[in-house]
């Protein structure tokens, strides 16, 4: 079901804190944060906050800096701080997209607003419950399924390996699922732990592609009738918000348009 | 109960989705060609009654025709040329899009502004004709 609003306990109220700057701090500009606490009876509120921005160069600096210096309870999730291992993937003013790798220079003057990925159940702050977009994943058998087992290694050449450009780059921040407007209705249907009716969304899809462009699987056949799905697969329109927020560069759309050829293409 | 441990589940608050998001043309022309097409089914209706209209008899006609070419009708009608032409183009994007040709970003954005920019000048010059020329005559009907 397309469901426009939020739901009741996800409204965010009319209780965000604001944190004055500090005295004789300079170069300041307000940062407005989505925060949930999981251990409060009470609905999102999204907090104000001056920072000095002197020093700062990234996004994921901000929110560092602010939980170093002005309310540790700010939570999110980093780890490697250059764009590889997905974990800082947030909205900030509208897109989704790697604090990390997000420069502030890109973000204009104004106000910065920073949300968590849209559509998700959040767990706290910043953080959200990503465990269906890893079902997902695990859906599409990720992995090499050969018949034979070589020797050595399996044998692939240049023409073949080149393919795999643009696919296998992914780091699953799960930036351009969460940007899918269709995945956002139709991404989480099936009971706990099943996919039925649902869509397996942009991420998942790449990867797919990626194992179907794999010259050395031997396992397309089983992959292509596992896509074929009214939802698994179709509930793509080519919104292309997945591409237009990849931070990687990458184009999960023009993936799944290979996909779909590729259904038609073996009749 | 089973274990002594009180149960730590509780209501997750679903994250913002549209009301934070920051709109894109690609998004824009995708919503828009869905809902177009939501617009010439009522479209198709209108031109049914029109013809249901004009074989029924004079009467009928006259006060269908006279209904529509009221401002309101007429701000219907033009709304349904936009659809027809905004549809038709977002259309043979889709069509590329099938083949796998234009996918890129910079490509799927450029057309997206595309499709906008020639429905609107399409309406635009449709109208000016139809309101510059006698189309009746043109076509060879009878007032």
């Amino acid at each position: 079901m397309v469901e426009l609003t939020l739901p009741k306990n996800s409204k965010i109220s009319r209780k965000g804190k604001n944190f004055p700057a500090a005295k004789g701090a300079k170069n300041l500009r307000t940062v407005k944060i989505y925060r949930f606490d999981p251990e409060a009876p009470e609905n999102p509120r999204v907090d104000s906050y001056r920072v000095d921005m002197t020093g700062v160069s990234m996004v994921l600096d901000v929110l560092i800096k602010i939980k170093n210096e002005i309310d540790p309870t700010l939570t999110f999730r980093r780890s490697c701080r250059e764009g590889v291992c997905g974990s800082c993937a947030m909205n900030i003013n509208g897109a989704n997209t790697l604090a990390c790798t997000k420069g502030m220079d890109e973000l204009g003057k104004g106000d910065l607003h920073i949300y968590p990925l849209p559509h998700q159940p959040v767990v706290k702050d910043l953080v959200t419950d990503l465990s269906n977009f890893y079902k997902q994943h695990a859906a599409v058998a990720p992995f090499l399924q050969a018949n034979e087992t070589p020797e050595k290694e399996h044998l692939q050449s240049h023409d073949d390996r080149e393919k795999l450009d643009g696919l296998y780059e992914c780091i699953l921040c799960a930036s351009c699922s969460t940007s899918c407007p269709s995945y956002w209705w139709n991404g989480d249907r099936g009971e706990e732990g099943e996919i039925k009716d649902e869509y397996l969304g942009p991420a998942a899809l790449l990867q797919a592609y990626r194992w179907l462009q794999d010259s050395r699987d031997d396992a397309r056949k089983a992959r292509l009738d596992y896509l074929e799905d009214n939802f698994r697969l179709y509930r793509c329109h080519t919104i292309m918000n997945c591409t237009q927020v990849c931070p990687k560069g990458l184009n999960p759309a023009e993936a799944i348009a290979g996909i779909k050829r590729m259904m038609v293409e073996r009749g | 109960m089973a274990t002594a441990q009180k149960s730590t589940k509780f209501t997750q608050p679903l994250s913002p989705h549209l009301q934070i998001w920051r709109w894109t043309i690609t998004m824009a022309s995708s919503i828009i060609h869905r809902a177009t097409g939501a617009a010439l089914y009522m479209g198709s209706l209108l031109i049914t009654a029109w013809l249901a209209a004009a074989a029924y008899g004079e009467g009928l006609y006259a006060q269908l025709t006279l209904w529509l070419t009221s401002p309101f009708g007429r701000i219907i009608l033009v709304g349904f040329t936009w659809s027809v032409l905004f549809h038709l183009a977002n259309g043979v994007r889709h069509l590329f899009w099938d083949a796998g040709v234009g996918l890129s970003l910079k490509t799927a954005r450029l057309t997206a502004w595309l499709v906008f920019l020639l429905a609107t000048l399409g309406t635009a010059a449709l109208w000016w004709f139809a309101l510059t020329h006698d189309v009746a005559a043109m076509s060879g009907g009878a007032h």
